[in-house]
């Protein structure tokens, strides 16, 4: 909302395209994502939603430059990575780290969790091994786990202690970005809440930057300041979180609201009611015009052909790609 | 196998033990389950990872590895007891009385066979159609179950399909042979929202016009506040709480429950500045102290905890706790369940 926030990331136009078997084998080009431009401020948490095949993960993977870009640049704190050699990369790669939805598979099983995490530590200066075995203890008691738990494999561990385990590497490196890609949608209900808190404490406590990625709503109006709601390849939507999910503009918003079954009983019959017909489209082969418009309820023949740009709405930084964006009252 | 007579319940389970060998000895993942199952009526089955929700079900199908497992108590069908039936006649029981679909339809069709053709050998097999009626009745089937251009896709291989589409075939395959229960084992959790409803409304929807009776095993409240008649809460191997939708929802006596129901994020309500949470990790089978399960993790608790307590009938008819206290919403509000900012199950295996 403040205009004077310090950027800490900004995103220009990214693209990244795969190349892919289309129909009968010939070959064809998935637009994974197509277009995004966006900034996230220091100290913020941005969430990036949307369902699958919209192209978050693959986002995400670009502002840290897991993947390479296809087009456009990715600015941080002011330096273009998008096209830094490795060399030149490595010290601002430090102050961005990644935590990712499967903490088992990203935690090598026949490492103990003390290598697992001073690995990040070494790469990043020449300490002594005393001040690493000190450093990684810190860090365990940061994210709730018990500094003795260094010398165990992680098949010792819950879930959730794995995800917590996933952060404290990340955080070894002490970054200024962390871009989490579903970090608690493979935890119990219980514990993702647990995980979801654990996030918020650090992010006070150490001022981090959050690009939150997750399909689930619920889970990224809790912690996010700002939410972009994604649909094959593109921003749709982007503005404060309340704002968007009280007053969402484009119709898909409002259907992905809707879906989120709410955890409450009304009185009289039950009945489920479905918020959109159909599945997400292909990205390989998008629709014409404005790409949501074969499930939109309210769509018409310009949703056909001509695409909606992102355009600001409203004095809250909301903008919206929609022709005819809901109530704005 | 129509008896004339009706009996009460269409599935009814008691006491059901399930021990599975390891390697590291003999785990009891299901410690000693009661449930009923009465036509048309969606029973819903909630808990987390290894609360024995699915091995409960995969027992009452009996596809557990029975070489590996061994049952104890009862569960019957129409009156008969599925535990002695040799493997003959559970085969003829798993369709036609009771079918089950999971929550990777990618894994239990067949890809290397179009759609249609699984469908078909189904319906060949089970209700002795010719291959005519056989891909009539499956262009009818996949009609019902919401697939568009049926006549097209009957002739897909399942890679071809969505997620989507793919657990709406799965549904067409479990209907095929006319079940009288349908068990769903997490059947929306690896699709989108969007579609998750979609599915959950078909599944309502056949309910309704078939008069089958439906158990869904879930662990989305959200989910189960939609759908559900009645509710089964389970954690570590027993049911915890059991009651009606509204019973669960709106006055929830265990302290398992009511931290369930908390710890979701909600969209309908204001944001809290920090979720409430259930401390400690979920219990696992084999992991299980003496006496009540949930006592590692209950705010509640006290010394009688030690000892388990029995299911017991509290307000209305039906409505029923496993807990030392009679505990109200108002206690629970009082008490919040632990709020996880520390550390996570200290004492692990």
């Amino acid at each position: 909302m403040n205009q004077e926030r310090p950027v800490l990331v900004r995103l220009q136009d990214v693209r990244k395209s795969f190349p892919v078997k289309g129909d009968r084998g010939r070959r064809a080009v998935l637009r994974a994502v197509d277009g995004v431009s966006l900034d996230v401020f220091t100290g913020e948490t941005l969430g990036l939603v949307g369902e699958s095949g919209c192209g978050k993960s693959t986002l995400g993977r670009c502002i840290v430059r897991l993947t390479e870009l296809s087009s456009g640049t990715v600015e941080v704190a002011g330096t273009d990575i998008s096209r830094l050699g490795q060399r030149r990369l490595r010290p601002l790669r430090q102050r961005m780290q990644m935590v990712f939805q499967d903490p088992y598979s990203s935690l090598n099983p026949r490492q103990r969790i003390e290598s697992s995490i001073n690995l990040t530590l070494r790469t990043a200066d020449n300490p002594t091994k005393a001040a690493i075995a000190a450093r990684v203890r810190e860090l365990l008691e940061l994210v709730g786990l018990q500094p003795e738990h260094a010398h165990r494999f992680p098949h010792e561990f819950s879930g959730g202690q794995r995800q917590r385990i996933g952060i404290a590497r990340a955080l070894a490196a002490q970054p200024d970005l962390i871009v989490a890609d579903e970090p608690v949608s493979a935890l119990d209900v219980s514990i993702q809440a647990q995980v979801i808190n654990l996030f918020m404490d650090l992010q006070k406590k150490l001022g981090l930057t959050y690009i939150f990625i997750a399909h689930d709503l619920s889970v990224v109006r809790q912690i996010s300041d700002r939410i972009a709601v994604m649909y094959l390849g593109k921003i749709v939507e982007i503005g404060p979180t309340e704002d968007l999910v009280e007053r969402p503009m484009h119709p898909y918003t409002r259907a992905l609201l809707a879906a989120v079954p709410v955890p409450v009983v009304s009185p009289g019959p039950r009945a489920p009611r479905a918020a959109l017909t159909g599945d997400v489209p292909s990205p390989v082969n998008p629709p014409s015009g404005c790409r949501f418009h074969p499930r939109c309820p309210i769509s018409t023949d310009r949703c056909r052909t001509e695409e909606p740009a992102l355009t600001g709405r409203g004095p809250l930084g909301r903008k919206v790609a929609c022709h005819y964006p809901l109530s704005t009252e | 196998m129509n008896t004339s007579t009706t009996p009460p319940s269409l599935l009814d389970v008691q006491d059901l033990r399930v021990h599975i060998r390891t390697e590291r000895g003999t785990v009891t993942v299901v410690q000693g389950v009661a449930l009923t199952v009465q036509a048309n009526e969606v029973l819903c089955i909630v808990g987390e990872s290894g609360s024995g929700k699915s091995v409960t079900m995969l027992s009452v199908m009996r596809l557990l590895d029975e070489k590996a497992v061994t049952y104890e108590g009862s569960i019957k069908f129409q009156g008969r007891e599925l535990l002695d039936l040799p493997a003959r006649q559970m085969r003829a029981v798993r369709g036609a009385g009771i079918a089950m679909i999971f929550q990777d339809p990618m894994t239990a069709l067949n890809p290397v066979y179009r759609v249609g053709w699984q469908i078909a050998e189904q319906l060949r097999a089970h209700r002795n159609l010719s291959r005519r009626q056989a891909r009539t009745e499956t262009l009818r089937l996949l009609t019902a179950v919401g697939i568009g251009d049926p006549g097209r896709r009957i002739d897909n291989y399942p890679h071809e399909l969505s997620g989507g589409l793919r657990q709406r075939v799965m549904i067409a395959l479990a209907l095929s042979c006319r079940p009288k229960i349908l068990i769903a084992d997490e059947p929306t959790t690896a699709l989108d929202v969007t579609v998750q409803s979609q599915i959950l409304q078909l599944i309502f929807d056949l309910r309704a016009d078939t008069g089958m009776a439906v158990v869904l095993v879930t662990h989305d409240m959200g989910v189960v506040a939609e759908i559900a008649d009645r509710v089964q809460v389970m954690y570590g191997g027993n049911v915890v709480e059991h009651g009606t939708t509204t019973d669960i929802f709106n006055d929830p006596h265990h302290p398992y429950t009511a931290g369930l129901l908390a710890s979701i994020p909600r969209l309908d309500q204001p944001r809290p500045a920090r979720l409430p949470s259930i401390a400690g990790t979920p219990a696992s089978a084999g992991n299980i102290a003496p006496g009540c399960v949930f006592a590692a993790r209950c705010p509640h608790r006290f010394d009688a905890c030690s000892t388990q307590p029995e299911l017991r009938t509290v307000g209305d008819a039906g409505h029923q706790v496993a807990c030392h206290l009679d505990l109200t919403v108002a206690d629970h509000r009082a008490v919040p369940v632990g709020d996880a900012t520390g550390t996570e199950g200290t004492d692990l295996l």
